[in-house]
């Protein structure tokens, strides 16, 4: 059995050692652990005593660190035992540039594994095991069965539900046109094996709007887009390669298996979109959310080709997708956004298409705060739910109107009625809780002694309603954040501790740069929160955080208003007069509704 | 050898303290400081003054979305030069 020598050069810490000692046993090797505050010839005597192969020294206070390791290697020179034991130091100031420099075999800084220690003994090059954090895929609906467990708020939305559903049955839009183009016409195989696009654009641009319709006319862009060079798509590639040599991943959750954490990418260019992917994947995001430029929203169809854009939101187009998709790491969930706007339909399908694993829908949120017309937005929606269901895609209901000032009862009113629609129609919806320090909450004080008591209710609330997956987000923490980085970092990290205590499935996280106006979300921003969450999943591990008794108070208090919402609009009997009308969120709360898309649906004729 | 700043993915941030009287005379501070290494797409992200100082975070954007990023291009230009 080789022995190895380990020798604290430090008159109190030793802990690395021990730490690498007890691998090393487990490892089978026979090791003895000098205690601290030898001096340097009484460890020299040690390892010609022992006659060790290997001796490990550790020196963890930074101060004068290399005039007293270069000393020792002189001492162990002199006693004639460099030439034969392999010298190895470890510690906190420890890098191997500065161990080779002094004369070390091989230096071990922080976060040294026993396998890298096994390595050097053995004279075998470390190898970090890509797979040694091998993630998969999960499907985060498994196991929920969307059952009620609050009867009455049950029978309101059977109500509501059937209501939504003879309205839309007769009714289409320019919007549910070209999803069904899209879903019948275009064939992403083909198109990936460079087969064209079928049919499709013979019938598309006559469903578009002025943008999409100038660029299948003439070629002409948006005026804030450009294409992609092939010198640029040939640095992709090899930058893509190199990286992918390189890759790992990390886990975030410790010892838990929840919540998945997701990042919002769209930095507008695709190419620096996969940048900020693969970086937050290293990092740890378990997802990555798309998101469209707001412009895009509001325009009719969808542009084509490799497109790059200036500002917030990436061009929604299939060779951005294929591109973006093709950089994702196996194990990363892949969220294509479409809840708003007059695309949302044909997102869905073209996400389904290119193989996203999950969207977002919320017609009530797209109505009210994101802009479109309600009815408009009712009808795409509803297809938009078929096809998430065509497509196998679980698809979160944001509530992000509570933003705009809609009180939290009011929005999740409209969230369990998206949800309970999703429900009869064969989907699966994540509610999707705001964790937010929202007007409501800021009006009321009902955040005034701490944050916990209220997102606490939120997910109280919704689990004693339905047996649902819950997904808070987006992103956690929303206007708690202000353009301090470690504030900011912190105050992310203190929600995901919160929602891990609390055991929902996923959550959304932002970058540092949340509550920076002045310019794009830069890397390590994104990197300061995944860092943080990690360290706050690490602190807690399975222990919790207790809320106060208020929690359940306002709990009870979000059940009865949600019940009083949803009696308002079951009575209505017309749901997009009484998203007009208020009920789900008025004007005075600073909930609008859209006129993007108004008078474009049309009634199917039998 | 490649100029470091085009290894940059998008912007460079630079924290520090200066002695100075009010957050607006840091923030001049830190834009000049941010000027003075040649870089012209500079702001301020976070400044918060106290008693003997600020504490300061500045920002230059090497590339903003949509540019041609140079750690991209110079892959491309050393794989066919290769």
């Amino acid at each position: 059995m080789k022995k190895v020598l380990l020798a604290p050069l430090d008159p109190v810490h030793d802990i690395g050692l021990k730490i690498i000692a007890r691998g090393l046993e487990e490892a089978g090797y026979e090791t003895l652990l000098l205690p601290p505050d030898l001096t340097e010839e009484e460890i020299i005597d040690n390892a010609l005593r022992e006659n060790t192969a290997t001796l490990l020294l550790s020196r963890t206070l930074g101060y004068g660190v290399a005039e007293i390791l270069a000393r020792f290697v002189d001492l162990a020179d002199a006693a004639g035992i460099r030439a034969k034991v392999k010298l190895g130091i470890g510690g906190m100031a420890i890098r191997p540039e500065l161990a080779a420099e002094l004369g070390f075999d091989a230096g071990f800084g922080p976060g040294t594994t026993v396998e890298e220690v096994v390595c050097f003994i053995e004279g075998r090059e470390y190898r970090p095991d890509p797979t040694r954090c091998a993630k998969t895929k999960p499907d985060m609906t498994a196991g929920y069965g969307y059952g009620y467990r609050h009867a009455g708020i049950a029978a309101r939305l059977d109500r509501i539900s059937a209501q939504i559903m003879d309205w839309v049955k007769d009714k289409s839009s320019p919007g549910v046109e070209r999803a069904r183009l899209r879903d019948e016409l275009w064939n992403a195989a083909e198109w990936r094996a460079r087969r064209g696009d079928g049919e499709l654009y013979r019938h598309y641009p006559a469903l578009c709007g002025d943008i999409p319709r100038k660029y299948y006319a003439s070629g002409e862009l948006h005026p804030k887009t450009r294409r992609f060079t092939k010198t640029e798509v040939e640095g992709l590639e090899k930058y893509l390669a190199d990286t992918k040599a390189r890759m790992s991943v990390r886990k975030l959750q410790h010892s838990r298996r929840k919540p998945l954490v997701f990042v919002q990418y769209g930095t507008g260019c695709p190419f620096m979109d996969i940048g900020h992917i693969l970086a937050s994947e290293a990092w740890g995001a378990d997802g990555v959310v798309h998101f469209d430029p707001s412009w895009g929203a509001r325009t009719e169809g969808f542009l084509d080709g490799f497109l790059t854009h200036q500002e917030d939101g990436t061009v929604i187009t299939p060779a951005n997708f294929n591109r973006i998709k093709g950089a994702l790491e196996d194990s990363t969930l892949w969220q294509v956004r479409a809840h708003r706007g007059l695309n949302t339909p044909e997102t869905a399908v073209l996400a389904g298409k290119m193989g996203a694993d999950l969207t977002k829908i919320n017609f009530c949120y797209g109505a009210l705060g994101a802009g479109t017309d309600p009815a408009r937005m009712v009808v795409d929606g509803y297809h938009t739910i078929l096809y998430a269901k065509k497509y196998n895609l679980p698809f979160d209901v944001v509530t992000n109107e509570e933003l705009c000032g809609v009180p939290a009862h009011k929005a999740f009113a409209g969230m369990l009625i998206v949800a309970d629609l999703a429900v009869r129609l064969g989907g699966r919806p994540i509610l999707q809780p705001l964790f937010a320090y929202s007007p409501e909450v800021m009006v009321g004080g009902l955040m005034a002694d701490n944050y916990v008591d209220f997102n606490t209710a939120k997910i109280k609330a919704l689990r004693g309603i339905i047996d649902a997956p819950l997904w808070p987000g987006a992103p956690i923490g929303f206007l708690t954040h202000t353009e301090d980085r470690v504030q900011s970092a912190m105050a992310t990290a203190l929600h995901a501790c919160l929602a891990s205590s609390l055991e929902v499935d996923a959550i959304s996280i932002a970058s540092t740069d949340e509550a920076y106006s002045g310019g794009p979300i830069s890397a390590p921003s994104r990197i300061d929160t995944l860092r943080a969450v990690q360290e706050g999943f690490r602190f807690f591990g399975q222990a919790g955080i207790n809320p106060t008794s208020e929690a359940d108070r306002y709990a009870d208090e979000l059940v009865a208003g949600i019940e009083k919402v949803l009696d308002e609009v079951a009575a209505r009997g017309d749901f997009v007069a009484a998203v007009h009308e208020g009920l789900l969120g008025s004007r005075a709360e600073g909930a609008y509704p859209g006129r993007s898309g108004k008078d474009t649906v049309t009634i199917v004729k039998k | 050898m490649p100029k470091i700043t085009e290894q940059i993915m998008d912007a460079l941030d630079v924290e520090t303290f200066f002695v100075c009287a009010t957050e607006e005379e840091g923030r001049n501070l830190m834009l000049n400081l941010i000027k003075s290494w040649g870089f012209t797409d500079a702001d301020v992200v976070f400044a918060q003054h106290e008693g003997p100082g600020v504490r300061v975070r500045g920002r230059a954007y090497v590339y903003r979305p949509a540019d041609k990023y140079r750690w991209l291009l110079r892959e491309a230009e050393a794989a066919q030069e290769g």
